[in-house]
């Protein structure tokens, strides 16, 4: 029998700082000096706010270095980041801190600039919590997953990448390990989350399971003989 | 209209977020939460307080709300405080502190403060916490106004209190000094179920634009603000005249007057003037305004405006934004937290830039679409009540454990 999987959700209480850069080299600092959670605030919930209403950055360092500082090379690369290679804050730190760095040695005069606005560095307090909805096989999990709110898709599809230490979501885990269906749960594994906002990526989950299901029952009726 | 219980708001914010707040609310369990500010009406301070208080309670939190008492001395000095600590430049003389402490602490006397959570709102009533050092609760500063540029000798006499709170909560980081203790940031919120900003027929605002003689035949242009020189209401003017000689449009400028305001009338007599006698800029003055009519105007309008030089949040851009409208806003207080130019609305920074947006937007309407949808969104995630509520038990569930970055609950 298949382990149950209970869908969990995540908030986040947004603390500020009182610290702020005006250029690049601030804005190195701040990154160098500040908490994981800080880190974790202007990356992975940022991305989900900004999915939400389409805006094509995935981090406020991004956001800021195009927007203030008007340094689009800069905010390309930090845009080309990808959260969900991520498991950890410090390795997206370090990679965070690896991209500013290259780029003051290519192009020195970008940090003598002053931004329009000030990057506002923010803390928060993550909380984890359990819903009450709960998949039993695929079946149950195609009927809650349309019920379940959007920062509960996010938690289980990027955020949980954090706490399970895994290069992967919690959904193609559950599916792969528990339904033993691993082409089902790559392709799902597979989505450019990118592209996608929240309510986009819960219709996309759902239209790969259906298509998965009537391929498989497909194949299944061939090999039995076929039409009758 | 009854007032909305928690359960009517699903239909709005979806089924998902309401049941979020009632699992988040079962951890919280039985605690109580008192807010305390110094008015029962009026202002944005009370209209918050009777929504979230009731649905605090909905949520099975116990919420209660007080209202400080005072001689209108003590509130004619709070009313300078408030504009001392947004900049105004005045000297206090030391009676002044020793009359707002006087009243501070006897209200003190006639209180209780055995809730779980107390919630001092704005500098009011915010040395009440001196007299309760050895307390067991917590207590939670909530500013609502802008302290990035306070009048130096007043926050000189306040930070001191300030200061002996677990927390301070702003709405803004821009708004916030700096301070000894954790602060929060709380975005200011709109109630989508109140008569500003809930649903209207289409014939109820046919009507209201009947009634006040603006013909729909073009596409109208609205600005919703007080004739105050900080909402530029002559540069909306500007940029209007400017926009038409591309595109054919109206204007629609919505005031309210206050009852002893002479502002008001100088401004007006600006706009006017810049206005001349053009049959397509329509102006109204209204001593007070209707809820539902404001809300009908925002709702029949195809751009919304809010092109201020200065501002706080400026929550109206919430409100058009809610209503899927197009918004431009100039880029100013609480308004780019709003507005992601080019993905929830125009920013601009000039009448020539509110002019390129107007023409922008009335001549690409999928660009209108997209900001209006994305923009409806974003107040959807963040500027609405029931976030508001969340960051209230998201707060007492981590004032228990100050140290977490991450709190799992089980």
């Amino acid at each position: 029998m298949a382990d149950v999987f209970q869908f969990l959700s995540s908030a986040s209480l947004v603390k500020l700082t009182g610290r702020k850069a005006h250029n690049l080299e601030e804005m190195l600092d701040l990154i160098k000096t500040c908490s994981d959670s800080s880190i974790f605030y202007h990356t992975f919930c940022a991305f989900l706010q900004m999915r939400e209403v389409q805006v094509p950055y995935n981090n406020d360092f991004a956001l800021w270095a195009s927007r203030s500082l008007n340094e689009q090379a800069l905010a390309e690369k930090l845009m080309a980041v990808d959260l969900s290679e991520y498991n950890t804050i410090k390795r997206l730190k370090i990679h965070l801190i690896e991209i500013i760095e290259r780029y003051r040695e290519q192009k020195p005069d970008a940090f003598k600039k002053i931004a329009n606005e000030p990057f506002y560095l923010y803390d928060m307090i993550r909380i984890v919590y359990r819903t009450d909805k709960f998949a039993y096989g695929l079946k149950s999990f195609c009927e809650a997953l349309p019920t379940v709110s959007m920062y509960s898709i996010y938690y289980h599809f990027i955020e949980s990448r954090l706490r399970t230490r895994l290069q992967d979501n919690d959904f193609s885990i559950w599916i792969e390990k528990s339904l033993n269906m691993p082409e089902l749960a790559h392709l799902i594994r597979k989505i450019d989350i990118n592209l996608y906002t929240l309510e986009g990526l819960r219709s996309r989950i759902i239209q790969l399971i259906d298509q998965y299901l009537s391929e498989t029952s497909r194949a299944s009726q061939t090999h039995s003989g076929g039409q009758v | 209209m009854t007032a909305p219980i928690l359960f009517d708001y699903k239909e709005v914010v979806g089924p998902d977020i309401i049941e979020e707040l009632t699992i988040l609310a079962s951890h919280v369990g039985n605690r109580s939460i008192k807010m305390v500010n110094s008015t029962a009406v009026g202002g944005g301070v009370a209209e918050m307080l009777r929504r979230v208080v009731p649905l605090l309670n909905d949520l099975g939190v116990k919420a209660t709300w007080d209202v400080i008492k005072g001689e209108e001395e003590f509130f004619e000095i709070t009313k300078s405080f408030h504009n001392a600590l947004q900049g105004k430049e005045e000297y206090f003389h030391e009676d002044v502190f020793k009359t707002y402490l006087k009243y501070n602490e006897m209200n003190n006397r006639e209180m209780e403060f055995d809730e779980d959570l107390i919630v001092i709102h704005d500098p009011q009533p915010a040395a009440l916490i001196h007299w309760n050092q050895n307390r067991k609760n917590r207590w939670v500063w909530r500013c609502h106004i802008d302290l990035s540029h306070p009048n130096q000798q007043l926050w000189e006499f306040l930070k001191p209190y300030v200061e002996q709170y677990d927390a301070a909560i702003f709405s803004s980081a821009l708004f916030s000094p700096e301070l000894a203790i954790p602060q929060y940031r709380f975005y200011p919120a709109i109630d989508p179920l109140d008569d500003k900003n809930r649903e209207l027929d289409a014939s109820y605002v046919d009507g209201v634009f009947e009634k006040y003689g603006i013909p729909r035949d073009k596409p109208i242009v609205t600005q919703v603000s007080r004739y105050d020189p900080w909402k530029d209401p002559v540069g909306v003017v500007q940029a209007f005249k400017m926009a038409r000689k591309y595109v054919d449009c109206r204007l629609l400028l919505v005031g309210d007057k206050a009852a002893d305001d002479p502002e008001t009338d100088k401004v007006l007599a600006k706009v006017k003037a810049e206005a001349g006698d053009d049959p397509d800029i329509h102006l109204l003055l209204f001593s007070p305004s209707i809820a539902t009519e404001i809300n009908a105007f925002q709702r029949g309008s195809d751009i919304v405006l809010q092109k201020s030089l200065r501002e706080g949040f400026a929550l109206t851009v919430s409100e058009a934004l809610w209503k899927s409208r197009p918004v431009i806003g100039g880029a100013v207080g609480g308004i780019p937290a709003q507005i992601i130019d080019e993905y929830t609305g125009l920013l601009v920074h000039s009448p020539e830039g509110a002019s390129l947006a107007i023409r922008s937007l009335l001549t690409q309407p999928d660009l209108a679409n997209k900001v209006g949808k994305n923009g409806h969104q974003r107040v959807k995630d963040e500027f609405l009540i029931t976030k508001n509520l969340k960051r209230y038990l998201l707060l007492l569930l981590a004032l228990d454990r100050p140290q977490e970055e991450t709190i799992f609950l089980h």
